[in-house]
């Protein structure tokens, strides 16, 4: 390109940068803008030099902010030209303004194909880098088979192939289609042998593009990897320029260690072994050096190595050997190695055993909290909100708390939020709890969520043990000078609710309380006004014997808000004053607020959507949502130092303070009513009608759900009364809306259908519980692993797993424990034993019983026919042999199938891949059918292969014809069925009668037994 | 993924900015902007990194060097490692050194065609391309040579050896 120096340019960009000002920059540019486009009419004029000088101007232009919407076409015409000089600037100029979308593109690629398919070298990099770097779906259909040649022919020179590799990469991101995995996966194994380490980057980068996306199919290139990674670590045949700083390319070594992180692991021992041999090699080697680069380069293959020993699950004692290392570099001078070493031990918290190792930093990260380089105070951040757990929480929390006075306010919002959901994940005691949130919305009011004090409200309610605690705090705070209008909120709530039990403390009287409350009016917005008219209903409420002055005070205000603007504190107002003069009748109406149900926090649920939404396809996150605990801290420690939040294991009704009915008949029975038909109401809502059979046949439930008895008592008086907002406590409720039963979070069907396609993952998760699975196969034997966490602060009891196994499996499950502690995981291993080939699926029983609630869960277990299935590569001399001898049923089966799910033929490939039968690209010689083949593993069948042809209608897609073939009659019909419930468009086919288990998993919320009995009620449901 | 790379002037002025997916100017200079604003704050001796996902969205992440009056910038996303593109810029801050002599803020405004050719031969599409500056300036010579060659009118008859005698 333009290299030698052109004096117009020169001249323009000395004539730029002399502009006094933004105002004359923009006239010159204007001139020369105007000057290029009258050169560009004429431009038969033109000579090649001046073309390109014209096109570095614009560009200049572009770079400094002006919009160049002219010369597009001159551009990408020039890229037809015959020459050299006129054929690159068309290419630059086309790639840096022009986006994929841009009409006149499709103009050029005919040019662009004819300049990739050429022989001219030079030309052939022009067209790759300007393909490279726009990307475009068209380009990817029309170029991407030529790229490819490109890259696999070594009669190319490495500078062209290194090209073609990355543009094939890059036109793979825009259209994964363009490269055919089958055919592709020998290739790439093929590249990987490459002698020249640049083409070698270039391909090691297409590879992790292409794994990343499936790494089955790339299986046979793991091994090289390796050794290719060997190459470099002993520094075998790595030539002079690609060394740097000493160090064998270190770009190359990070590559090939990031591709291996995409494959899940790693089987073959030997290859294992010399894996791991390069990589203690790597991490025993490093040492902090004086030169900066050689330190970076160095470090930059060691932290991909400590990323590629965690991924890999390695002994334990490398881990810890691994954590040792980061603990030597979060201590070391070298800012950015203190960075990583941060970041990489946030990482390395996914590794279980070694988190107790990590804790021994504590100390060190808690310095790193006062680096001077906010990027390092971050990575601290993330680092302690990711170690705390109930045995740490205090030190860490009130660190934070410590920190949030003298923290930045870039930093502030994040660690409020992160100490407050640390403290109520984590809270050894809830005094302790109330302690912090106090303290975090009186030393940073203005990053305090409303939820965080919602949650304070919730908790204390709850707790009857705390309530004096907390009453006696939200005194002490409203004795300080300026207090935050947040904690006027709390405060005034809290006392409200609760001063009554500080009555003989000094300085506690309502009058004293009123007094000190009311100070603050003047200072508060309107949200909170309505908050203390509550507030002095309720002391007025509590004073007994009543004192007319305070009487008289309070009715005063309440007289002046009768006519104010805001229609929440006028009502309020006006309501308060009125009821105030019933006596006795406000006494019922004010009483203390019910408990609320326990629920899931919206702050931890915030914490933990954030998470999902900004997971991506990388490794190490693949990984980290691979495991099931995320949310939950492994600990076995029971704990209950202080009250637990979780109301008391008694009858519903004693469980609320519930206000005295005497005051009217109609109001009892208007009740009655409405929790009876509230408490059918709620059962039929809260199951999907598809669940109900599930339901009838699950085991009867006896109690009702104490959560809807809360809620039509609460219902029932706002409603007697005829004015939601005269207790309307309602409108300062924390959070949402009541929810009635045990509901199921996310999908069971879903979650089941994911988990017949990959090893691990949730099988189940409601507002208490997660059941995690993680699955191995091997032939006819199977191990999962049941995780069992605990998301609660109180434990679970009454625990109980069974399993329903078919007629086929043989499963044995250990024992599992009856009580799971609180935010605690239990693993129960559970092995499987595949007897003879079926469709059946086993179930899993599963109850526990919270507080009062008994929840009982049928799952189905994804041990399911295609897990005993592993692919199989066959070669035509093998297939048609095979095809031929098993001749007619029962060992071959056909069938028409219709009413399948259209898919385009690639998608349908990959469905069968995804379920271990293995397409076989070209046995077929008609483009439309596919050929599969797999081993399937039981006790009764031994290894069996199994053939498989799909022979498709490209003018209708909704049928096929497949033919099944094997050595047992049992297995074909088996798989046959097997297979047309995946095609079949309908997501639970119907199944054979042999089916075992019945309907979709079913959460048994102790439903009332009256609900079920009743053809109405159901009825009602369906409908 | 690279998914951008700038060299900014300590004043703010950018002398180079790739884009590897596509932004209106508007953007562009936006980014930059941004990117200034939160380098230009930041002090000696602290680390490379800086957070970008405020600036890039999320997941991004952001390594610059600052040479004397140069602000070196790459953008990429957590396929790559960070101190691998410290690494890269160092190759690419040495590769112009080799080119230029000692390079300074000037070579780079004057010669800024060969900025991008330099950087077309690391950089390619958002993905490294080379990591061997000897590779790299075999490459540029290359093209250079072919510029001189197929120009009828060479008015500067200097070519990459041609500086490096200089």
């Amino acid at each position: 390109m333009a290299l030698s120096s052109m004096r117009g340019l020169s001249v323009f960009i000395s004539d730029v940068r002399n502009c006094p000002n933004k105002e004359q920059e923009r006239l010159r540019v204007d001139k020369e803008l105007g000057n290029i486009r009258t050169r560009f009419k004429n431009e038969k004029g033109l000579t090649p030099y001046e073309k390109k000088k014209y096109v570095w101007k614009m560009l200049y232009i572009y770079m400094l902010g002006y919009d160049v919407d002219f010369g597009h076409m001159e551009a990408v015409s020039l890229i037809s030209a015959p020459k050299y000089p006129e054929k690159q600037v068309g290419y630059i100029v086309t790639s840096c303004l022009l986006n994929e979308n841009h009409d006149f593109l499709r103009l050029a690629i005919n040019t662009v194909r004819n300049d990739i398919i050429g022989r001219n070298e030079t030309f052939q990099c022009l067209a790759l880098t300007m393909v490279g770097n726009i990307g475009g779906r068209e380009f990817a259909e029309s170029l991407a088979a030529d790229v490819q040649k490109l890259l696999i022919s070594s009669s190319y020179r490495p500078l062209v192939r290194k090209k073609a590799a990355l543009c094939l990469l890059r036109l793979y991101r825009k259209n994964p289609d363009v490269v055919n995995i089958d055919g592709w996966a020998d290739r790439m194994a093929q590249l990987l042998d490459e002698r020249d380490l640049g083409v070698l980057t270039s391909s090691m980068s297409l590879l992790v593009a292409l794994v990343s996306n499936n790494h089955e199919a790339y299986w046979s290139c793991l091994p090289k990897c390796v050794r290719v990674l060997e190459r470099l670590a002993r520094n075998q045949d790595i030539p002079q320029e690609y060394t740097y700083y000493g160090i064998p390319s270190p770009w190359l070594q990070v590559k090939t260690m990031r591709a291996l992180q995409y494959f899940p692991t790693i089987e073959d021992p030997n290859t294992r072994r010399s894996l791991f041999e390069v990589l203690q090699r790597i991490l025993m080697g490093t040492d902090v050096v004086k030169n900066v680069n050689k330190n970076n380069a160095a470090h930059a293959v060691l932290f991909e190595a400590l990323a590629l020993v965690m991924h890999l699950d390695a002994e334990k004692e490398m881990m810890s050997q691994c954590v040792a290392l980061l603990g030597k570099f979060i201590s070391v001078r070298e800012p950015n190695i203190r960075y990583l070493g941060l970041e990489n031990m946030t990482r390395m918290l996914m590794v279980a055993e070694v988190q107790d190792i990590i804790k021994r930093h504590q100390a060190q990260i808690i310095t790193s909290l006062k680096d001077p380089d906010i990027s390092i105070r971050r990575r601290a951040l993330d680092l302690l909100y990711g170690m705390c757990d109930v045995s740490n929480a205090k030190d860490i929390v009130e660190e934070l708390l410590q920190y949030l006075s003298t923290a930045d306010f870039a930093m502030r919002e994040e660690l409020s939020l992160k100490a407050a959901i640390l403290a109520e994940k984590f809270a050894p005691d809830l005094s302790w709890y109330v302690d912090v949130i106090l303290q975090l919305i009186d030393k940073a009011g203005d990053f305090v969520s409303d939820d965080i004090w919602f949650r304070v409200v919730q908790f204390v309610t709850n707790n009857e043990d705390l309530q004096p605690y907390a009453a006696a705090k939200a005194r002490e705070y409203l004795d300080k000078p300026a207090i935050h209008e947040t904690m006027v909120k709390v405060s005034s709530y809290l006392l409200g609710e609760f001063s009554h039990l500080l009555a003989r403390r000094p300085g506690s009287s309502p009058k004293e309380i009123f007094n000190i409350i009311h100070e603050k009016l003047p200072t508060v917005s309107t949200s909170t006004i309505p908050i203390l008219l509550s507030t002095y209903a309720k002391i007025l409420m509590h004073t007994q014997p009543p004192d007319p002055e305070l009487q008289n005070q309070i009715w005063a205000i309440f007289n002046k808000y009768e006519s104010c603007i805001d229609a929440e504190i006028q009502q309020r107002a006006v309501e308060y004053f009125a009821l105030s003069r019933k006596g006795a009748a406000l006494m019922d109406i004010l009483a203390e607020m019910p408990k609320f149900p326990e629920r899931q926090s919206a702050l931890i649920k915030k914490a933990e959507d954030a998470e999902i939404d900004t997971a991506e396809q990388s490794a190490i996150k693949l990984r980290a949502q691979q495991q099931t605990s995320n949310a939950l801290v492994v600990t076995d420690q029971c704990y209950a130092n202080g009250p637990s939040p979780i109301v008391p294991a008694v009858g519903p009704l004693t469980l609320v303070k519930v206000p005295s009915m005497s005051g009217s008949e109609e109001h009892t029975a208007v009740d009655q009513a409405l929790t009876q038909s509230n408490g059918t109401l709620t059962k039929v809502d809260s199951q999907p009608p598809s669940d109900l059979l599930g339901d009838l046949l699950g085991p009867l439930a006896i109690e009702g759900p104490p959560g809807a008895a809360v809620q039509s008592e609460h219902s029932a008086v706002t409603e007697v009364e005829g004015a939601p907002s005269a207790v309307d406590v309602a409108a300062i409720v924390p959070v949402g809306e009541q929810t009635n039963s045990v509901q199921p979070i996310g999908n069971i069907n879903e979650r089941f259908n994911a988990l017949c396609l990959k090893d691990s993952g949730v099988l189940y998760e409601d507002p208490y519980i997660q059941i995690g699975i993680k699955a191995e196969w091997q032939a006819q034997h199977g191990r999962l692993v049941l995780f069992l966490g605990n998301k609660n602060t109180s434990p679970l009891d009454s625990v109980q797993a069974l399993i329903l196994p078919p007629a086929h499996l043989k499963m044995e499950l250990s024992l599992v424990p009856e009580i799971i502690p609180p935010r605690a995981q239990v693993q129960c291993p559970l092995e499987v034993l595949n007897l003879h080939p079926s469709r059946d699926v086993a179930v899993l029983d599963f109850s526990y019983k919270f507080g009062t609630n008994m929840v009982n869960v049928k799952l189905r277990l994804p041990a399911v026919l295609n897990k005993f299935l592993q692919p199989m590569p066959v070669s035509a001399e093998e297939f048609f042999p095979q095809w031929r001898s098993l001749s007619g049923p029962p060992l071959k089966l056909q069938e028409v199938v219709r009413g399948v799910r259209p898919l385009p033929l690639e998608e349908m490939a990959n469905l069968f891949n995804s379920f271990r039968l293995m397409i076989c690209p070209g046995l077929d010689p008609n483009p439309n059918n596919l050929v599969a083949s797999a081993t399937f593993y039981s006790e009764s069948t031994r290894a069996m292969l199994c053939l498989i042809r799909i022979e498709t209608d490209p003018a209708d897609r909704t049928q096929l014809r497949m033919t099944v073939a094997s050595g047992d009659p049992a297995l074909t019909f088996e798989l046959k069925e097997f297979i047309k419930e995946q095609l079949v468009s309908i997501p639970t086919a119907p199944r054979g009668p042999t089916t075992a288990p019945p309907a979709p998993p079913v959460v048994q919320p102790t439903s009332p037994a009256m609900a079920l009995t009743d053809p109405g009620a159901m009825l009602a449901g369906l409908l | 993924m690279i998914k951008a790379v700038m060299v900014i002037n300590t004043q703010g002025k950018p002398r180079l900015a790739k884009f590897y997916d596509f932004l209106t100017v508007d953007k562009q200079q936006e980014l930059i902007r941004s990117v200034f604003g939160v380098l230009c704050s930041r002090a000696e001796n602290v680390s490379n990194f800086m957070e970008a996902d405020s600036i890039f969205g999320p997941d991004s992440r952001l390594v610059y060097k600052h040479y004397a009056t140069l602000y070196f910038v790459f953008v990429f996303d957590t396929c790559e490692n960070e101190l691998a593109v410290l690494d890269l810029i160092q190759v690419f801050v040495e590769t112009l050194d080799k080119c230029f002599r000692n390079v300074c803020e000037l070579d780079i405004v004057f010669n800024y065609s060969k900025l991008h050719t330099i950087l077309d031969e690391i950089v390619f599409g958002g993905q490294v391309l080379e990591t061997s500056s000897a590779e790299i300036m075999k490459a540029v010579e290359e093209i250079s040579k072919l510029e001189a060659s197929s120009n009828s009118i060479t008015l500067v008859p200097k070519t990459v050896s041609g500086w490096r005698n200089r």
